[in-house]
C-alpha cells in the first residue's frame, strides 16, 4: 500500500519519476522489520528523499485501492503455495517457534489476508511509520554534507511520534524433536530440519556462522549481487550428494534480532527415503558434536568469508542494505567489523556453540513426501 | 529537479575497453574497476543444444554439468577443494547457441582460477560415478518441472512457438533422451566440438586489464585444438501464421502461469531498439508499463504482469507473462488482448516515449555499477558484433526513435490472430 499514493504524489507518479531516471525502487519485509530501497544515479537523491519521506506518514490507504491490493497480494501467495519447499517451509516455521512472532509466515496466512481491514492496515502504518522507528542508509557517489543537509530538510518536519511496539519474548532454544510432514503431488520429496540459531549480536553468531560454512557451504552477503560461493566441497554436499543419495543440499542461516534459525533445505532423489537422508545428515551432525574441526577447515571458512565480504561491496545496492541490516540487530560494525570478528573464532568455540545449538533432541524435521511413495526404495 | 544529461565519454568506449583476438581463435575482453578487490568473469564457447543429435536432446547440457566433475589433474573433491577454497566459483551450463562459464573471485586468484576453468574446458575426465549421479539428479530435476507451473507454460510456448525449429526443445532435454545419452557420447562430443575457436572471454573487477590479458594469454594461447567441429547452422524458421492454444493441467496448483506471445526481431536488427521501447511501455516501465498498470493495478489479478522482448540471434520472440489465480486466467488473457489492441492501434504518447527514452539512458551507469555488468555489456558488444563505443552511440540512437515507428513494429509484430497462448495450472 505503500506504493498507492500520498496526498501528494499518486503511486504511479513516484513510481514513473524513479524509472525515468533510470533507476528502481522497490519493498521487502523480514520477520524484524520492512525496508524501502531506491537506487538511482546520484543527481536523483533529494527526489528519492522526498518521496521516502513523504510515504512514511502521508499515504492514503484508499479503500479501494486496500481491495485491489489484496488480490494481488493473495496471488503472489498462490504462486508461493505452487512450490512444496514454501509450505514446508511455513509448517516447520511454526513449529521452531511455540508463540514468538517468527513462526508466521511473513505474507501472512491466506485467512488473514482475506479479513484484514483497511483499519488493521492504517493502523499499523500510523504506528510504526515514525522517524524514531526509522533508519535510513544512503550509499553511493555524493557529497556527505550535501546528503545530510538534505536528509535534514525532508525528515526534520516530520512530527515524532512514539510507537507501541510489542517485544515479543526471545525463544532461545527448540525445546524438544519434532517432527512435521506434508503430503502433495508426485514430485520429488523434500526435509527441512531447522535448529536454533543465535541473535546476530549475540557474539557466538560468527562461530555459528562458520559451522554453516563448514557443513553446508557459505551463505551470500551478496542480496543485490551476482552470487556467491558453491558448496560442493561442504561435509553435507559430499556425505549426501556425493554419496548419491540426495539431489541438492544448502543451508540458510538468517541475522535476527532475536535468536532465530539455521535451517537445512534438502531434495530427495526418488531412489532413497527421506529417512535414509536424515540418517546421512544425522552422521555429519555427529562428527561436528564430536570432533574439533581441523585448521584446514577453519581457514577455508574465513577465506571464504573474506570472498563473499568482497563481493558484498560489489554494488552500492547491497553496501547500503549491509549498513542498515547490521544496525537493525546490533549496529553497522557488525558488519564492517565482519571478517575481523569471524577471525577471532577458534576451533574450541565452534565445537562449544555446536554442542549448545545442534543437539539433535532439540530441532525440527519437516518432510515434505511425495504422494506416489512408490518412487522411494 | 534531477540532472537527465549522461556524460557518454564517462561510459566504457574504444578508448577504455581492451578487446583483442588470438591466434587459436579466442577473444578477451577486460574492463577495469579499481574499486573492486575481486574480478568476475564470463564467456562462452560457440557449442550448444543446438549441436544435440536426434534422440539425444539435453546433450550438450549433460556435458557441460559433466566438465565441473573433475578433469585429468585434479578429481571432483580436489577441483572444487581449490576453487572453493579461496572464495571462488566456477559455473557452466549449456545455452541453445553456446555454452556459457563464469565466476569469481579475490584478484590475486585469478592465476588459479582460470587455469583450473581451462582445465575444466579442456580436460574433463567424464567420471563414471560422477555421470550417474547427475543422470539420477536429472530425473529428479524433471519430475520436479513437471509440476512447476512457470516451466510447463515456458516449454509448451517453445513447443508451439519454435515448432520445427531446435528451439522447440528444452535445452536440458527430455527423461528418454537423456537417459539415452551414454558417456561415449559425451566424450565424442567434447572431442569433436570444444576448443578454443570463437571461444570469448570477458572480464571486469580490481586487475587493470593489461594485466588480466597478459594472464589470459597466459592460460589460454596453448589451448589448441586442430579439427575443432564448427557448430552447425541454425536452421531456416518461419513465424508461424496461425492462433495457438494450449494448456498444461497439473493438478492442486493455486497460480497458473500464462504466456501471450509472438514473433520479434533479433539483436542485430535495426528495429530492435525501437522494439526495446516498444516493449517497455508495452509492459516494463514503472510498475510493469500498461500490462503491468492494467492486470494487476487496476484488476488485481496478478501478482506479476509484464512483456519482454527476447531478442537473440536467431529466432526470437516477443511475449506477455503473468502468474494468476487459475479462476482468473481467461480475463487476464482478455485484458492483455485489450492492451495489445491499443498498442497496434494507436501510437504510444509523447510523454511516454519520453520516459522510455529517459529511462534507457538513465539506466546505462547504474547496469554498470557492478562487475558482473559490466561484464555482460562486454559480451553483447561481442555476441552481437557492436562497436565499442556503442554505449556512446546509443544516445542518438534512441533520440531518433519515433512513436511513429513503435506502431510500425507493433503492428508488424503482434498479428493478434496468430498469438500463441499458453498457460500451465489447474484444469480449465
Amino acid at each position: 500500500m505503500q506504493f498507492k499514493g500520498t496526498k501528494t504524489f499518486t503511486g504511479k507518479e513516484m513510481e514513473d519519476a524513479i524509472a525515468r531516471t533510470g533507476g528502481y525502487s522497490n519493498a521487502f519485509t523480514s520477520p524484524d522489520w520492512t525496508a524501502y530501497f531506491q537506487t538511482l544515479p546520484s543527481s536523483a537523491l533529494e527526489m528519492a528523499l522526498r518521496f521516502e519521506a513523504d510515504r512514511m506518514v502521508n499515504s492514503l490507504f484508499e479503500p479501494l485501492e486496500v481491495e485491489t491490493e489484496r488480490t494481488v497480494i493473495l496471488s503472489e501467495r498462490e504462486g508461493n503455495e505452487n512450490d512444496p519447499q514454501f509450505l514446508l517451509g511455513e509448517a516447520v516455521q511454526q513449529a521452531a517457534f511455540k508463540q514468538h512472532p517468527y513462526r508466521n509466515e511473513v505474507l501472512g496466512s491466506t485467512e488473514d489476508l482475506l479479513q484484514l481491514t483497511r483499519e488493521d492496515l492504517y493502523g499499523h502504518y500510523r504506528n510504526y511509520y515514525q522517524p524514531g522507528n526509522a533508519l535510513l542508509c544512503l550509499a553511493g557517489s555524493f557529497d556527505m554534507d550535501e546528503a545530510l543537509a538534505l536528509v535534514q530538510k525532508h525528515f526534520d518536519p516530520i512530527e515524532p511520534a512514539e510507537t507501541v511496539s510489542s517485544n515479543p519474548t526471545p525463544e532461545n532454544e527448540i525445546t524438544s524433536s519434532q517432527r512435521v510432514e506434508l503430503q502433495g503431488p508426485d514430485e520429488a520429496d523434500y526435509i527441512q530440519i531447522a535448529w536454533r540459531s543465535p541473535r546476530a549480536s549475540d557474539p557466538d553468531f560468527f562461530a555459528y556462522s562458520l559451522i554453516e560454512s563448514i557443513i553446508s557451504g557459505p551463505s551470500t552477503l551478496n542480496m543485490f549481487g551476482s552470487g556467491g560461493i558453491g558448496n560442493r566441497s561442504s561435509r553435507l554436499y559430499r556425505q549426501l550428494i556425493e554419496n548419491q543419495l540426495a539431489a541438492s543440499v544448502y543451508g540458510s542461516l538468517s541475522a535476527s534480532i532475536d535468536p532465530g534459525t539455521y535451517t537445512l533445505y534438502i531434495t530427495c532423489r526418488g531412489d532413497h527415503a527421506p529417512e535414509e537422508v536424515i540418517d546421512q545428515i544425522n552422521l555429519v551432525i555427529d562428527e561436528l558434536l564430536n570432533e574439533n574441526v581441523s585448521y584446514e577447515e577453519l581457514a577455508v571458512a574465513l577465506k571464504q568469508a573474506r570472498a563473499n565480504f568482497a563481493y558484498s561491496s560489489d554494488n552500492i545496492t547491497n553496501q547500503a542494505f549491509w549498513l542498515g541490516y547490521a544496525q537493525s540487530f546490533a549496529d553497522y560494525s557488525w558488519f564492517t567489523d565482519y571478517v575481523k570478528r569471524l577471525e577471532q573464532v577458534t576451533s574450541e568455540d565452534i565445537l562449544r556453540v555446536a554442542r549448545q545449538y545442534f543437539d539433535p533432541a532439540r530441532r525440527v524435521t519437516g518432510i515434505y513426501r511425495n504422494r506416489d511413495g512408490a518412487a522411494n526404495g | 529537479m534531477v540532472d537527465k544529461s549522461v556524460n557518454t565519454a564517462a561510459l566504457p568506449g574504444a578508448d577504455t575497453i581492451f578487446r583483442k583476438s588470438y591466434a587459436n581463435g579466442s577473444t578477451c575482453l577486460a574492463y577495469p574497476n579499481p574499486a573492486s578487490p575481486a574480478v568476475y568473469f564470463r564467456g562462452y564457447l560457440p557449442v550448444g543444444s543446438l549441436s544435440d543429435p536426434v534422440g539425444k536432446n539435453g546433450l550438450s547440457s549433460l556435458h557441460a554439468a559433466m566438465l565441473s566433475t573433475g578433469t585429468h589433474q585434479h578429481e571432483f573433491r580436489e577441483l572444487h577443494a581449490l576453487i572453493e577454497s579461496c572464495g571462488a566459483s566456477i559455473s557452466i551450463s549449456s545455452g541453445s547457441l553456446s555454452t556459457i562459464f563464469s565466476g569469481q573471485c579475490l584478484k590475486e586468484d585469478l592465476p588459479l582460477i582460470l587455469g583450473l576453468l581451462l582445465e575444466m574446458l579442456s580436460q574433463p575426465a567424464f567420471p563414471q560415478a560422477h555421470f550417474e549421479r547427475l543422470q539420477q539428479q536429472l530425473a529428479t530435476l524433471f519430475k520436479i518441472q513437471a509440476q512447476n507451473t512457470e516451466e510447463m507454460a515456458a516449454q509448451a510456448f517453445d513447443r508451439l512457438y519454435y515448432r520445427g525449429h531446435p528451439y522447440a526443445h528444452p535445452e536440458i532435454g527430455y527423461p528418454q533422451t537423456v537417459a539415452a545419452i551414454t558417456l561415449e557420447d559425451l566424450q565424442a562430443f567434447h572431442a569433436e566440438t570444444y576448443g578454443p575457436n570463437g571461444m570469448v572471454i570477458a572480464f571486469a573487477g580490481g586487475m587493470e586489464s593489461d594485466k588480466t590479458a597478459d594472464l589470459f594469454e597466459q592460460v589460454f594461447s596453448s589451448w589448441h585444438v586442430p579439427f575443432q567441429k564448427k557448430q552447425v547452422d541454425l536452421p531456416d524458421w518461419q513465424p508461424h501464421r496461425e492462433a495457438m492454444r494450449e494448456h498444461v493441467a497439473i493438478p492442486e496448483k493455486s497460480q497458473s502461469d500464462l504466456i501471450i506471445g509472438t514473433t520479434a526481431p533479433t539483436g542485430m536488427s535495426k528495429e530492435y531498439h525501437v522494439c526495446s521501447l516498444g516493449n517497455s511501455i508495452l509492459g516494463q516501465f514503472g510498475m510493469m508499463g500498461r500490462i503491468g498498470e492494467s492486470v494487476r493495478e487496476r484488476s488485481g489479478l496478478a501478482y506479476y504482469a509484464a512483456s519482454s522482448l527476447d531478442a537473440g540471434i536467431g529466432p526470437s520472440c516477443w511475449k506477455v507473462i503473468a502468474g494468476v489465480n487459475p479462476d482468473n486466467l481467461d480475463k487476464a488473457i482478455g485484458k492483455i488482448k485489450d492492451e495489445l489492441k491499443r498498442f497496434i492501434s494507436e501510437p504510444v504518447t509523447g510523454a511516454e516515449l519520453s520516459d522510455v527514452k529517459e529511462q534507457a539512458l538513465g539506466q546505462l551507469p547504474i547496469s554498470l555499477e557492478s562487475n558482473a555488468g559490466i561484464v555482460r555489456f562486454l559480451l553483447s558488444l561481442q555476441r552481437y558484433n557492436l562497436s565499442l563505443n556503442y554505449l556512446r552511440e546509443l544516445p542518438d540512437i534512441l533520440e531518433s526513435v519515433s512513436a511513429q515507428d513503435i506502431l510500425v513494429c507493433a503492428q508488424k509484430y503482434w498479428d493478434l490472430d496468430s498469438l500463441v497462448i499458453t498457460s500451465a495450472g489447474r484444469a480449465l
